[in-house]
């Protein structure tokens, strides 16, 4: 084998749990980098296949921009085509059924949670493709209440030709006689039933309006140039309204996912960060303790250039090592948390989880950073390996290196960046503070050197109280204050980890705030009606607008306020359009205003104005007051941003309020798919109640709720979410719990004769013990102080940041503070436990010995 | 023909009051196949000679000249390939790797140079049977006595085949016998193998196995004593001498 690697190999085995510790700090990073971007993808790649499949089985599918349905006269505007051989219109819809609704049973989950209900023109559709009945018969133009299903899906609800499949639709239930059967579906994605074109209509409650047009073309499978010519034709005579090829529909979806995955990237980068200062940390007391074998080296001839390699090789056993139990476990972390949240996640967003995706550039960065990261730790202790005189042999060991020409270059580089992170958070403008944070973090990891020794003194104070009878606390001191540098890089480890639990809780205590009153306003109506998939809306099944009517007529009922969907887009940003009644729904619901105010609402209903989110802003660039052209069914139309406001549901989609006038007449959409109401003071409660519950009957598809209970079993999950968030957080504290154990057991094989020295002349076990755990503790203290600091920079920071989204009051993050603090400590305590008993049991004469 | 010497080489620790001089002009030679011991009291300077010697350190003034060629001339990666090929190091605390095998710890140089491991292993084999250890091959350095980790480190130094053998205080780590037998050992490198060796030490004892002894005090050659291998009373005349030095 290679000398170095051999080398290499034998010093990391001579150091198992020290191995394992750093080794285990890249692995960690790793998995979570590698493990939480296998199940985004994972479910994009099925919400994908979903829209695929609803595709690709003709030549061409023509939908509109908004992804909302349009007058069928459109497709006259083809005629002129030659080289189009069949086309037939399209109503198709996702149904979202919710969780319970074939079993009636809360507690299994349903297979089948959603449907896709395609209308079609019997005779026109097949001209089109085939569909090979397996038994009865095909959809004819006479049919009403005829469905054909797949065997698979009549499997699924035990159902045969000539039973009734009962549908929820926007008129209530509506039953479906089978007549045929299709051989079982294979395709990924929901199960179809096939209806006649103005029986979905009619269940979609949009008559007269089709959502697809699909047609075959006279040109070979291969001719991809013919191809292309036909669908130029095809879109410059549809104009730029129309959009050839898969719906546009999960937009919204696409970019919720899209986000979260972004954030556990960071996450998974930021442990990999903190895994980087633990290596490097570890690299600098390795040559701390081989001084003398490199030295020797020197004398007998090594280059340079064979230590830095050496060092260099050890640091890459390790991270690929590291990398790739990381990528292992991360894969099993990752299939195992899409097992787990399969039935969740089928249920919420409607997708099936077939196969994990395991993206080739998630497995090449996770190598690169793994890997990368403990390079680029280990290369500047290696340098300075490289650096060591072969004279260093020679010496007796110093167990001082040094490390102060650091401390002058970096004191400055850190002072310049906090100052500059302090000049960004005065300047006050949003991105400038969200970047502040992390330049505050940078800094700080620079001066840690420096302030090292303010902040060793401040808790020595302490300690000293704690230790005053022996004396231990100055010598854990003493100890601090000579290896400035290292102690600073494990501080800053536990600093990073500290800095981002304080500055989640800073950011969740003013969620939290904010949140309970939002919540409170937005949801705090009597009765809520929900349908199963809130904020993705376009695939559930609202009701028409008699329902809202039926429930204003009951005795005791006050205010109805609905809330109805349109997709639309503007310049290639998918929208979410929420229409409602700016005359009613502030009296039931509300928003929280960011820029301008309630006034807002007049204008909805004077004319095409709009309000909208955070989101929006972002995706959109626009700003209040802008108009901004938005697609929809039949052209353009121009909207004024007439104010910027959040609602509970919608916070990360890119979401307009309009009018429901507005929307009937430009989007051809009079669907409710949320609604609330109060009830009139003195109403009676349980005769309302039922009223109520015996209308909606008809209506499965929507969720009744006592608003005010709903409100609070929302609050009761956003704790559970938030406790599980910090249960998160206490884990990417782990990597500095290593980092610190790495420092403190180094520490205490660099003393050994020291502590050797100090039981000769009389120092007891117990008095070793506590000197360690003295030194665990300051070494915590000035992490923790760090860390805490930069929290609350970082916190508000980013509370800053996310007002983007989401209007946030900045609250002090108490609960943060403490859980910091805590989790510092604990683990500076935790941390000395094993060096403190090793130093305690020391061999006295063996240890003086030791050179 | 000298394998290596001095001309009136100085090294000054610090600057102006400071100022230390701890080799102070100072011209010697070692012929080829000769054993120099350096003696003086702590401080002398002798091992500031050795690490000058080795061109581990660099000289105020003066010049190391080895086969030749001055020392101080040559830069970083030429002074590495002169210290792995010419050149063979033992020091006082041994400082074999702890996690390689007596074997190859031996064989340390001449792989660093690019032989083949087995090559390496095969020739540093020999020079350790030769010196008694053929049953020690593998095992590490916390498994041998300390004579036999000294033993260890002359192999290694020989294994490259240098022309120059450096001795820092061999034997200051070791108990009487088997600094005696590490002691005759440099002697057997000298006389049966040919290589010159520079052997610093303060133990009189020590110093009489050498051919020839520079006594150094405050970093200058203060005697040079030339001396017969064969009465057997060389250690009592060196140990005399060094008293009489001192005052």
């Amino acid at each position: 084998m290679n000398l170095n690697l051999t080398l290499a190999a034998r010093y990391l085995a001579g150091r198992k749990l020290r191995t394992f510790l750093t080794t285990l700090a890249i692995v960690f990073g790793v998995v979570i980098l590698f493990g939480m971007n296998i199940i985004l993808p994972s479910m994009m790649q099925a919400l994908e296949a979903n829209m695929k499949a609803a595709a690709g089985v003709v030549d061409f599918s023509v939908t509109s921009v908004s992804g909302e349905a349009f007058d069928p006269a459109v497709m006259a505007r083809l005629d002129g085509i030659q080289e189009i051989t069949a086309i037939a219109p399209a109503f198709v819809r996702t149904f979202n059924l919710g969780a319970d609704f074939f079993d009636n049973d809360p507690a299994t989950a349903d297979r089948i949670t959603a449907i896709q209900l395609v209308g079609m023109d019997p005779d026109a559709v097949q001209t089109l493709r085939a569909f090979p009945i397996a038994s009865g018969r095909f959809l004819q133009t006479s049919d009403s209440d005829a469905a054909v299903i797949s065997q698979s899906l009549a499997d699924a609800l035990r159902l045969t030709v000539g039973d009734t499949l009962t549908l929820p639709t926007v008129n209530g239930l509506t039953d479906l006689t089978i007549v045929g059967l299709l051989p079982p579906r294979t395709l990924p994605g929901n199960e179809e039933v096939f209806v006649t074109l103005g029986a979905a209509q009619a269940m979609g409650g949009q008559p007269g309006r089709i959502t697809t047009i699909d047609l075959n073309v006279a040109l070979d499978a291969g001719d991809q140039e013919g191809r292309d010519a036909v669908a130029a034709e095809i879109q410059s005579s549809l104009g730029s309204s129309y959009v050839i090829g898969a719906l546009t529909s999960g937009a919204d979806v696409f970019a919720a996912l899209q986000m979260g995955q972004a954030i556990l990237s960071m996450f998974g980068i930021m442990a990999l960060f903190m895994g980087g200062f633990v290596i490097h940390n570890t690299f600098r007391t390795v040559l701390m303790e081989r001084q003398h074998d490199i030295g020797m080296l020197r004398a007998v001839g090594a280059s340079r250039r064979t230590i830095l390699n050496l060092f260099i090789t050890e640091g890459l056993v390790q991270g690929v090592l590291g990398t790739l139990v990381g990528l292992a476990l991360g894969y099993l972390f990752g299939v195992g948390i899409l097992k787990f949240a399969e039935g969740p996640i089928s249920t919420f967003v409607n997708i099936r989880l077939d196969t994990p995706v395991v993206e080739p550039g998630i497995v090449l960065l996770s190598i690169f950073m793994g890997i990368g990261v403990t390079v680029v730790a280990g290369v500047l202790p290696a340098v300075r390996a490289s650096r060591i005189s072969p004279l260093d042999a020679l010496r007796p060991t110093s167990a001082q290196a040094d490390f102060e020409r650091e401390r002058g270059r970096g004191f400055w580089v850190g002072a310049l960046l906090v100052a500059l992170s302090l000049v960004m958070l005065f300047i006050g403008q949003d991105a400038m503070i969200a970047a502040g944070g992390f330049v505050f973090l940078i800094g700080l990891v620079f001066l840690a050197p420096a302030i090292v020794r303010p902040i060793t003194d401040m808790f020595s104070v302490l300690l000293g109280r704690l230790y005053a009878r022996e004396g231990t606390g100055e010598v854990a001191r003493g100890n601090m204050l000579r290896q400035p540098a290292r102690v600073a890089a494990t501080a800053s480890a536990t600093m990073i980890g500290l800095a981002v639990i304080v500055a989640v809780g800073a950011v969740l205590t003013s969620m939290t705030g904010t949140m309970t009153n939002l919540l409170r306003k937005n949801l705090g109506s009597d009765y809520l009606m929900v349908p199963p998939s809130i904020g993705l809306w376009a695939s559930n099944v609202g009701a028409s607008e008699g329902l809202a009517e039926e429930l204003a007529a009951i005795q005791g009922v006050g205010p109805v306020a609905t809330t109805r969907f349109a997709g639309s887009a503007s310049e290639g940003v998918a929208i979410s359009l929420l229409g409602i009644d700016p005359a009613i729904y502030p009296q039931v619901s509300g928003m929280a205003f960011q820029e301008g105010d309630e006034s807002a609402y007049d204008d909805l209903a004077a004319g095409r104005s709009m309000i909208v989110n955070g989101a929006f802003l972002l995706a959109t660039g626009a700003e209040l007051g802008d108009t901004l052209e938005l697609a929809t069914p039949d052209g353009v139309q121009s909207y004024r941003i007439a104010a910027v406001a959040a609602d509970m549901l919608n916070p990360k989609v890119t979401t307009a309020f309009i009018s429901q006038a507005n929307m009937a007449a430009d989007f051809g959409r009079a669907e409710d798919v949320l609604i609330q109401l109060n009830l009139e003071e003195g109403a009676e409660a349980e005769s309302v109640d039922s009223q109520i519950r015996a209308l909606m009957h008809d209506y499965p598809q929507f969720n009744t709720i006592a608003g005010r209970a709903y409100v609070e079993q929302m609050l009761e999950l956003l704790n559970v979410a938030f406790s599980a968030l910090y249960f998160l957080l206490a884990f990417l504290a782990v990597p500095s719990l290593i980092a610190m154990l790495n420092t403190l057991a180094i520490s205490v094989i660099e003393r050994t004769r020291e502590i050797g020295m100090l039981r000769a002349v009389g120092a007891t076990r117990r008095q070793v013990r506590r000197m360690v755990t003295a030194e665990a503790l300051l070494l915590a203290g000035i992490g923790t102080g760090m860390g805490l600091l930069s929290g609350l920079y970082l916190g508000y920071s980013w509370v800053v940041a996310m007002e983007a989204f989401f209007p946030l009051e900045y609250s002090f993050p108490i609960a943060g503070l403490i859980a910091g603090l805590s989790t510092g400590l604990i683990f500076g305590a935790l941390a000395g436990l094993i060096p403190a008993r090793q130093a305690a049991k020391m061999d006295v004469v063996a240890a003086l010995r030791y050179e | 023909m000298n394998t290596v010497e001095t001309r009136e080489l100085t090294k000054i620790y610090g600057s102006g009051d400071t100022a230390v001089t701890a080799l102070d002009s100072i011209s010697i030679h070692a012929a080829e196949g000769e054993f120099v011991a350096v003696m003086g009291p702590s401080g002398c300077g002798k091992s500031t000679l050795l690490h000058l010697l080795g061109g581990l350190d660099h000289p105020t003034r003066g010049k190391v000249i080895i086969s030749g060629q001055d020392v101080a001339e040559m830069t970083d990666d030429a002074l590495t390939e002169l210290r792995r090929r010419q050149m063979g190091f033992v020091f006082q605390f041994f400082n074999l790797l702890p996690v390689l095998s007596a074997v190859e710890n031996a064989a340390l140089p001449i792989m660093l140079d690019g032989v083949k491991p087995d090559e390496a292993k095969a020739k540093a084999t020999e020079w350790l049977t030769r010196f008694g250890l053929a049953d020690r091959l593998v095992n590490r350095p916390d498994q041998l006595s300390g004579g036999q980790q000294q033993r260890v480190a002359v192999a290694r130094a020989l294994v490259s085949e240098p022309k120059l053998v450096l001795a820092d205080e061999p034997t200051g780590n070791l108990d009487t016998r088997s600094g005696d037998e590490i002691a005759a050992l440099l002697r057997e490198v000298s006389q049966k193998y040919g290589r010159t060796v520079v052997m610093v030490s303060h133990d009189p004892r020590i110093a009489a196995y050498a051919d020839r002894i520079i006594f150094l005090k405050d970093g200058k050659v203060i005697d040079e004593t030339v001396l017969e291998q064969k009465n057997g009373k060389n250690a009592e005349m060196v140990a005399e001498r060094m008293t009489k030095l001192a005052h």
